[in-house]
C-alpha cells in the first residue's frame, strides 16, 4: 500500500489550479475530465514531480455534508492540510506580497514554526518548517 | 483569535515551557543536519551539550517523537537519494552520507525506501525529464 494522492475539498477547480500552481508553485499532474464540470485535477511539488500528488477534488460543489464540513474548519481556522517549506517566514512574505491572506502569521511552537493561510477555495492551509 | 489560534497557544504552554531543553534538542537536531556523515553518536553529542546522555536521549525523543540515531539515519537516508539521483555509485554515496559499508548502507536503505540503492538509481534514471517522450 502506498500514498500516492491526498485529496483537498475545492470550491471552484479552476480557480484552485490557478492559486495553487501560479501562488503556491506547485505544477499541474493530471487533468482529467470526469463527467459535468468535475476534472480528476492533480498538482504536485514542483521539484518532486513523481511525489504524492493532491487531488483538487470538487466535493463541495457535488456533496453538500463535504460544503458543511469545510465550511466549519474553515471558520474555526483550523487548516485543512499542511506543506512543508524550508523557511516559514521567508515564504509567508512571499505569499504576503502576492496578496494571500494569512490567519497566523509565523509562530514558533516547540520545534516547529507554522504559518496559515486563505487558499482563496474555502481551505485553510498550514505551512510548517521543522525548527 | 479563532479557535484554532487558541489551540495552538494552549498547546504551545502545556507542552513547551522549557525554553533551555528546546534549544538544546533544537541544536542537537542542527549539529547533525550538518555533520550527517561524520561519526556521530549520544554520547558524543551529550558531551557538546554538557548533559547526560541519557537525559539527552529523553528529550530528544519526547520533543521530536524519534531519537537521535533514527534522526540521523533519516538524514543520512535523504541525502543518500540525492547523491544516487545525481549518478553517484553506491559504494561512493555510502561513504559520503556517513554509512560504514556498501552492504549495511544497500540493507538499510532498502528498509527505509523500499527499494535497494540501485534499483532506485535506475527508477530515477527511467523517470528523469530528459528522457520522457
Amino acid at each position: 500500500m502506498k500514498v500516492r494522492v491526498i485529496g483537498i475539498p475545492v470550491q471552484d477547480q479552476d480557480r484552485a489550479l490557478k492559486f495553487y500552481t501560479e501562488i503556491l508553485g506547485f505544477v499541474k499532474k493530471h487533468d482529467v475530465p470526469v463527467g459535468g464540470k468535475n476534472r480528476w485535477l492533480t498538482v504536485v511539488a514542483r521539484e518532486e514531480q513523481e511525489g504524492t500528488e493532491v487531488l483538487l477534488e470538487p466535493s463541495p460543489d457535488n456533496f453538500e455534508p463535504a460544503k458543511t464540513y469545510q465550511k466549519a474548519l474553515f471558520d474555526a481556522g483550523i487548516p485543512y492540510t499542511q506543506f512543508d517549506v524550508d523557511d516559514v517566514q521567508q515564504e509567508y512574505e512571499r505569499l504576503a506580497a502576492l496578496g494571500v491572506e494569512f490567519s497566523m502569521a509565523p509562530t514558533a511552537m516547540g520545534t516547529v514554526k507554522i504559518a496559515v493561510f486563505n487558499d482563496t477555495c474555502g481551505n485553510n492551509i498550514q505551512i510548517v518548517q521543522m525548527l | 483569535m479563532n479557535y484554532y489560534q487558541q489551540e495552538v497557544m494552549r498547546i504551545k504552554a502545556l507542552c513547551y515551557p522549557n525554553d533551555k531543553q528546546l534549544e538544546a534538542v533544537i541544536g542537537i537536531r542542527h549539529y547533525m543536519d550538518k555533520n550527517f556523515d561524520a561519526d556521530i553518536n549520544l554520547d558524543f553529542l551529550s558531551d557538546i551539550r554538557f548533559t547526560s546522555k541519557f537525559h539527552l536521549l529523553r528529550l530528544f525523543k519526547r520533543y521530536y517523537g524519534i531519537t537521535p540515531k533514527q534522526y540521523l539515519t533519516i538524514r543520512r537516508i535523504e541525502e543518500s537519494k540525492r547523491c544516487l539521483k545525481n549518478g553517484m555509485s553506491v559504494s561512493q554515496t555510502c561513504y559520503t552520507v556517513g554509512f560504514e559499508t556498501p552492504s549495511s548502507f544497500s540493507t538499510l536503505f532498502k528498509k527505509k525506501v523500499g527499494i535497494c540503492p540501485v534499483r532506485f538509481q535506475k527508477e530515477q534514471f527511467l523517470q528523469s525529464p530528459s528522457r520522457s517522450v
